[in-house]
């Protein structure tokens, strides 16, 4: 069944399709509200969240990229997530970046043939890279994520920020330039086949 | 550092979202402005490092379960006709017993008839006051008890019912003094049953109604509830 197809059945109340669709997207609706949040077990939760609510509100899906009005629930939730972490200062909304132990314990394998010393190098290039996104404003953030890791088009991350065009353009190549001169601490510790293309081409 | 301006540009141009003028015209800037080319350098470093962040996977299966999303068993379209019938009889029911309680308050006193309940409860109790006259002037009260039972009696109406009855209750202990108790007694436990029967007889709507309804409101809750019972283990 292809997704216009499970999607009007999931409008029509048949949750077996809505699972069908949160299978295909589930990777990609846990990465995203990850990046945004910065924490694997908020991201889990906010990815659940998300899911509800995309259910319950999905006769309000009228056409276009699906995958962009999922993400907007997705964003929606992490927004809620991250208000929710305002109120509750006590929870620290970047563990993972002070803590040392975290970069030692890998839990993802980009590649599973990878040696312990690349894993380790992966783990700490992605490690810095969340760093650096922790340190954007939750907006900013939230547009190079869609745009750059999720690889979604201008219109579409207008659609799931709920944001006009001009704004996307503007606060993707500040979020860009941000995280440049961010990642620009993490040269030395970075290693070389993730050098960042700028050093080597200019 | 370029101005703001040329960044945005550069970062829609790595996109591909110029138009080919404007594009022509930054790649000819980009070609003889080295701060501008290393600028867009930066910017495109940027993206290809996010891109190059690998991609996790869920840790855990999404899917929903029904009970997660709060949905409820899809119910056969008799279901609403049972449930308003059931709430058409018990909204019924319910006026029914408060129409016929506020009409038998009155009633409890002898509203609708009052004067010949005056008079039976008069004639019983009030006659052996009449006989025992001589005797029911050595109580004081006896001889105010037979005025106080007859004064109402030309004038009897449903506004004076209420005041009516209990002094004609009285009249008859007070008049038949102690000489004829077993007689007295009597008197006031037939009349009492008396007024009940009435009263019941009298209801605005007959019992017929409320026990139709009765069973008409619980036969159509147990049918929902057998629908509903059967549309859920349907259902799982």
């Amino acid at each position: 069944m292809d997704e216009i197809a499970l999607v009007q059945s999931a409008q029509s109340g048949d949750l077996d399709s809505f699972n069908t669709l949160i299978l295909n997207y589930q990777d990609r609706v846990f990465n995203t509200a990850l990046r945004i949040l910065g924490d694997e077990d908020i991201a889990e939760d906010a990815a659940q969240e998300a899911f509800i609510s995309a259910f319950r509100s999905i006769s309000t899906f009228r056409g276009g990229s699906f995958k962009a009005w999922l993400l907007r629930t997705v964003t929606n939730a992490c927004y809620d997530e991250l208000r929710r972490q305002k109120r509750r200062p006590t929870t620290p909304l970047e563990p993972e970046t002070k803590d040392g132990d975290e970069m030692d314990s890998p839990r993802w394998m980009a590649d599973p043939n990878m040696t312990p010393a690349e894993k380790f190098e992966a783990d700490e290039l992605e490690h810095a890279i969340q760093h650096c996104l922790d340190a954007l404003p939750t907006d900013f953030r939230t547009v190079v994520v869609l745009a750059d890791i999720q690889g979604m088009d201008y219109s579409e991350v207008a659609t799931a920020a709920r944001v006009p065009l001009g704004t996307i353009k503007s606060r993707l190549a500040r979020a860009r330039l941000r995280l440049r001169e961010c990642l620009r601490g993490f040269e030395e510790l970075l290693p070389s086949s993730f050098r960042l293309e700028g050093e080597r081409t200019s | 550092m370029k101005n703001f301006r040329d960044i945005e540009l550069l970062s829609s141009y790595l996109d591909g979202q110029l138009s080919p003028s404007e594009s022509a015209r930054l790649e000819s800037r980009l070609s003889s402005d080295p701060e501008l080319a290393s600028a867009f350098s930066d910017i495109r470093a940027a993206r290809s490092i996010l891109r190059k962040l690998p991609s996790r996977k869920a840790p855990r299966n999404f899917t929903l379960t029904r009970q997660m999303v709060g949905l409820k068993p899809p119910l056969p379209r008799s279901y609403s006709f049972f449930r308003f019938s059931t709430a058409f009889a018990t909204v019924l029911l319910m006026l029914i017993f408060t129409a016929n309680a506020l009409t038998q308050i009155p009633l409890s006193f002898g509203a609708s008839a009052p004067a010949p309940v005056a008079q039976e409860a008069y004639g019983i109790g009030g006659g052996p006051a009449a006989t025992e006259a001589p005797v029911a002037t050595e109580a004081p009260a006896a001889v105010e008890a037979p005025s106080l039972a007859m004064e109402p009696m030309p004038t009897a109406s449903a506004d004076s019912a209420a005041t009516e009855l209990p002094a004609s209750k009285e009249a008859g202990p007070a008049s038949g003094s102690q000489d004829q108790p077993p007689v007295q007694n009597q008197a006031l436990t037939e009349s009492v049953p008396q007024e009940q029967s009435r009263s019941q007889n009298q209801a605005l709507i007959p019992g017929i109604w409320q026990i139709a309804l009765l069973t008409l409101g619980l036969t159509s809750g147990l049918i929902m509830f057998l629908l509903r019972r059967s549309a859920t283990q349907k259902w799982k």
